[in-house]
């Protein structure tokens, strides 16, 4: 069925290599820890990421394994599951997928594609990598000194009440926000000065482009986030009357500020998302980007329109009539981008030479999940019924799809997209496409139950719940076990192959953007020769008009 | 018209004059995402398996990267179809927002954990609400402490709570639904306790440990039920008066039976001796569950949070909290 280059057959041999790989060329744990080689903070950023992932991961399934009886399975009382809920979207949003995609995979591949020998400003992406490390440690610190129960969106007055350590765990935000604006700053320098000569910018491969968009989000939408939770710290510590009614606050005017990052934070998950599905799909394809700078607008009209749409949060707040209005017709306006993208990524893989390799798959799995993510957020932007689908498990299951199915899913592409380049070893494949089609199986069983008792009523945030839903309840933490057994075969091959997997070849799937054009693994400072930008982007020796 | 049929049978009964209409809109959408997500699992599928590379070196069937008229098409058609459920959805929420002058006037007040339904011209709160069928009812609603939101999806009607704010939702119950009772006339129960019959109330706002258990009933009557103030349920004797209140306010974190909730059972509780979180021995007599309840943070008990919201003499008098004390001595 599917086939590709045998890689070890057509691999260069290693001692051919003008200079040794960045993973040879110096050793010991201070090379790692103070490393300005963007390769090596990008494999730090996907360690650390990945192990929040795995503590998100558990307490996901503790939350679906508490949830198998109407009254709590598991959990002693109604405040460890409000605790373990918490952390679940904390590790999950702060921690892991806002970091994930950008400042692992794009910290490694962007340089690459760019033709570049590093990123602008190594430094600041050392710090920003320390930053996250430090924000991380301060929220497991808040975790340990009195577990936060606000649930990840700390709605005022509730987290202005609560006993719990709000304050700390505000801070660590703050902290992980400032890791996040500086690695967006260090790209968009990055793309602006460091492309290689000939490549102008409509000869960018459209993960940068994606990048790029996801970085100007990040530096102008983090610090609200950033002066957010400072007030909330503030207001917690001296009651100053901002956010808290009983100090003469409004406790809406905190989820105005909440959600005017945390909207287009959803879109600093989603934009790199779409690069690299864009990527993987056209090399998997053999075949150019169907539509490339209507991808590469589509991007950037998302992340404007992104900044606009934060009141559909709040249609059940009392918003006027007129207010709303706004927010829900310009929500509509993001789902034409968003269909575009969609379809053009079908027509990219329609008539190519398609092989269905694990880096495909996943992306196969991301365009599936990422329809029904993106379509249910339709029914969602509707006024009328939104008002009864808000605050139910529709809305779970509808962000799920797309933070998890879709972002997450993009993420493990990107992962075994450029496993080989990063590593210069293969994953056994075999085991991959199981995991991938284990994840597309067990995403479904755990969401499209919720989708269904969403709509019935199913509000979310409940420990426990009438006996009418346990059989969809059943049927979700069934999904998540799936969902489960597919990650952890995934680390375990994963792992494996550092250890016992073939060579990769120079170029294992064939691509024709710069970052395979690199050797594999790439040098400390990534080519051999400088690279030169001549021929058309995505040509898989067809030609290529974009 | 076209008659959207349910699909997959997944919305709620449809008890108020705008369900109908958000269900026919819910369910267009429905179907348009199924075409839509059809038409993409098709293409994606297909073209996995016919255009599939089946030679290392085999390339692609075409390199187009452009069709401007296909681009175009697959702009407008979403375009279209958005709009059309934003107008839609937009017409269908003016009625949602709007209640109508001559709607029935409810209070209601939320904290934690429970709801306090004021019904009209009553000044005792109720622990479930009774509404008239086919006639507009209209809530005021109030918090005392955090946000809360008052949702019914029969009704298809939801609107948060706001602490510092007065929130409005309405609506007008078109099917009858009651309780069911017993053999005895007592409302029948599920094996959870959940009481069967009427329609479903939620709080789905968030709002701490007790968030799930903000569930009450929407029993909707006829005008002749209703004229009879079936709501006032306020019992003679002082024992059944105290159980009254308990259900109104404490039964969220108190329970009856010895178990342990967010707060101590009342299980015994009177006589009972014990610690306080500063380490001091306590016995819990009137005096000392007087100042439970008017001043809860004065005295915590060992091993639990210090939670408990003060209730005023406004929100439960003097003579509310004398029988309260009545029925605490039954439970033993």
């Amino acid at each position: 069925m599917t086939t590709h280059v045998p890689a070890a057959e057509t691999a260069p041999e290693t001692g051919s290599r003008k200079e040794p790989s960045y993973l040879d060329v110096t050793k010991g744990f201070w090379s790692w820890a103070g490393t300005l080689d963007h390769k090596r903070i990008g494999l730090m950023y996907l360690i650390g990421v990945t192990a929040a992932f795995l503590c998100g991961g558990i307490l996901a399934l503790l939350i679906r394994l508490h949830l198998w009886t109407p009254t709590g399975a598991i959990f002693e009382s109604n405040a460890v599951y409000n605790q373990v809920f918490t952390l679940h979207g904390v590790f999950m949003v702060f921690i892991f997928i806002i970091p994930a995609i950008p400042a692992s995979i794009a910290n490694f591949v962007l340089p690459l594609m760019l033709g570049a020998p590093d990123v602008a400003l190594p430094r600041l992406n050392l710090a920003s990598f320390y930053l996250w490390l430090t924000g991380t440690i301060m929220a497991i610190y808040s975790i340990m000194s009195g577990a936060v129960d606000t649930g990840w969106t700390f709605y005022t007055p509730y987290s202005l009440q609560t006993q719990q350590a709000v304050v700390s765990m505000g801070l660590a935000i703050f902290t992980l926000g400032f890791s996040s604006i500086f690695t967006g700053l260090n790209f968009i320098v990055t793309i602006h000065k460091m492309r290689a000569r000939g490549q102008t910018w409509f000869k960018l491969p459209l993960f940068c482009w994606a990048i790029y968009a996801t970085s100007v989000l990040q530096v102008l939408a983090t610090p609200v986030l950033g002066i957010t939770v400072l007030l909330l710290a503030f207001e917690h510590l001296y009651h100053i009357g901002i956010f808290d009614p009983a100090h003469g606050g409004d406790p809406v005017l905190f989820q105005h500020f909440f959600w005017f990052y945390s909207h287009p934070a959803v879109y600093i998950m989603i934009l790199p998302a779409m690069g690299v599905i864009s990527e993987v799909v056209t090399v998997h394809s053999r075949k150019p980007l169907f539509g490339y700078k209507l991808l590469a607008f589509s991007s950037i009209s998302i992340a404007v329109i992104s900044f606009l749409v934060w009141g559909h949060h709040m249609f059940t707040s009392g918003e006027s009539e007129f207010v709303m209005l706004a927010f829900s017709f310009l929500t509509m306006l993001v789902a034409i981008p968003t269909a575009i993208k969609e379809f053009s990524w079908v027509a990219t893989i329609w008539g190519g030479s398609v092989a269905l390799t694990a880096p495909m798959l996943y992306a196969i799995a991301f365009l599936i999940i990422f329809a029904i993510g993106g379509l249910t957020g339709v029914f969602l932007g509707t006024l009328s019924v939104d008002i009864h689908l808000h605050d139910t498990y529709f809305v779970v299951a509808h962000f799920h799809a797309v933070m998890m199915g879709s972002t997450a899913l993009a993420f493990f592409a990107g992962v075994h997209h450029w496993w080989p380049k990063m590593f210069g070893r293969m994953y056994n494949e075999t085991l991959a496409k199981i995991s991938a089609v284990l994840i597309l199986v067990g995403f479904n069983v755990t969401f499209l139950p919720q989708f269904a008792m969403g709509s019935q009523g199913m509000p979310r945030r409940y420990a426990t719940y009438i006996p009418e839903w346990q059989i969809y309840h059943q049927w979700s933490t069934v999904g998540a076990v799936i969902l489960g057994i597919g990650f952890a075969l995934m680390l375990g091959y994963l792992i494996h192959s550092l250890f016992a997997g073939r060579k990769a070849a120079a170029n294992e799937w064939g691509g024709v953007t710069l970052d395979w054009e690199s050797p594999t693994p790439p040098n400390l400072y990534n080519f051999d020769d400088e690279p030169v930008v001549t021929g058309e982007l995505y040509d898989y020796g067809q030609g290529a008009k974009h | 018209m076209i008659a959207f049929q349910d699909p997959l049978g997944q919305l709620p009964p449809q008890a108020s004059t705008f369900a109908g209409d958000v269900d026919t809109l819910f369910y267009f959408l429905v179907w348009v995402s199924l075409a839509s997500f059809g038409l993409i699992l098709a293409l994606l599928v297909y073209s996995a398996i016919a255009h599939r590379r089946k030679t290392p070196d085999q390339p692609a069937l075409s390199n187009v990267t452009h069709n401007t008229t296909l681009e175009v098409v697959w702009t407008l058609i979403p375009t279209v179809v958005v709009m059309f459920a934003f107008a839609w959805g937009l017409k269908g929420n003016l009625d949602q927002q709007v209640a109508p002058a001559d709607a029935l006037q409810y209070r209601v007040e939320a904290f934690k954990w429970g709801w306090n339904f004021y019904h009209p011209g009553a000044t005792t709160a109720s622990e479930h609400l009774y509404v008239p069928v086919n006639k507009p009812v209209k809530f005021t609603m109030t918090s005392r402490d955090v946000l809360h939101s008052f949702f019914v999806p029969a009704m298809r009607a939801k609107r948060d709570v706001v602490p510092g704010v007065k929130q409005i939702v309405w609506f007008q119950p078109t099917v009858e639904n009651r309780a069911e009772l017993d053999a005895q006339g007592q409302p029948r129960t599920d094996e959870f306790g959940n009481l069967i019959g009427g329609f479903d109330l939620f709080c789905s706002e968030y709002c701490g440990d007790g968030h799930s258990v903000m569930h009450r009933k929407v029993y909707v009557v006829s005008q002749e039920e209703f004229d009879e103030k079936p709501w006032d349920l306020l019992p003679e004797d002082p024992v059944g008066r105290g159980e009254f209140y308990y259900k109104l306010n404490c039964v969220a974190c108190h329970s009856v039976n010895g178990s342990r909730l967010v707060g101590p059972s009342f299980l015994g509780l009177v006589g009972r001796e014990g610690r306080h979180t500063d380490g001091n021995a306590y016995t819990a007599d009137e005096a000392y569950i007087r100042e439970s309840i008017r001043k809860p943070m004065a005295k915590v008990v060992e091993g639990y949070a210090p939670v408990m919201p003060e209730f005023t003499e406004a929100q439960l008098s003097e003579e509310a909290v004398g029988d309260i004390l009545e029925w605490l001595k039954t439970l033993k």
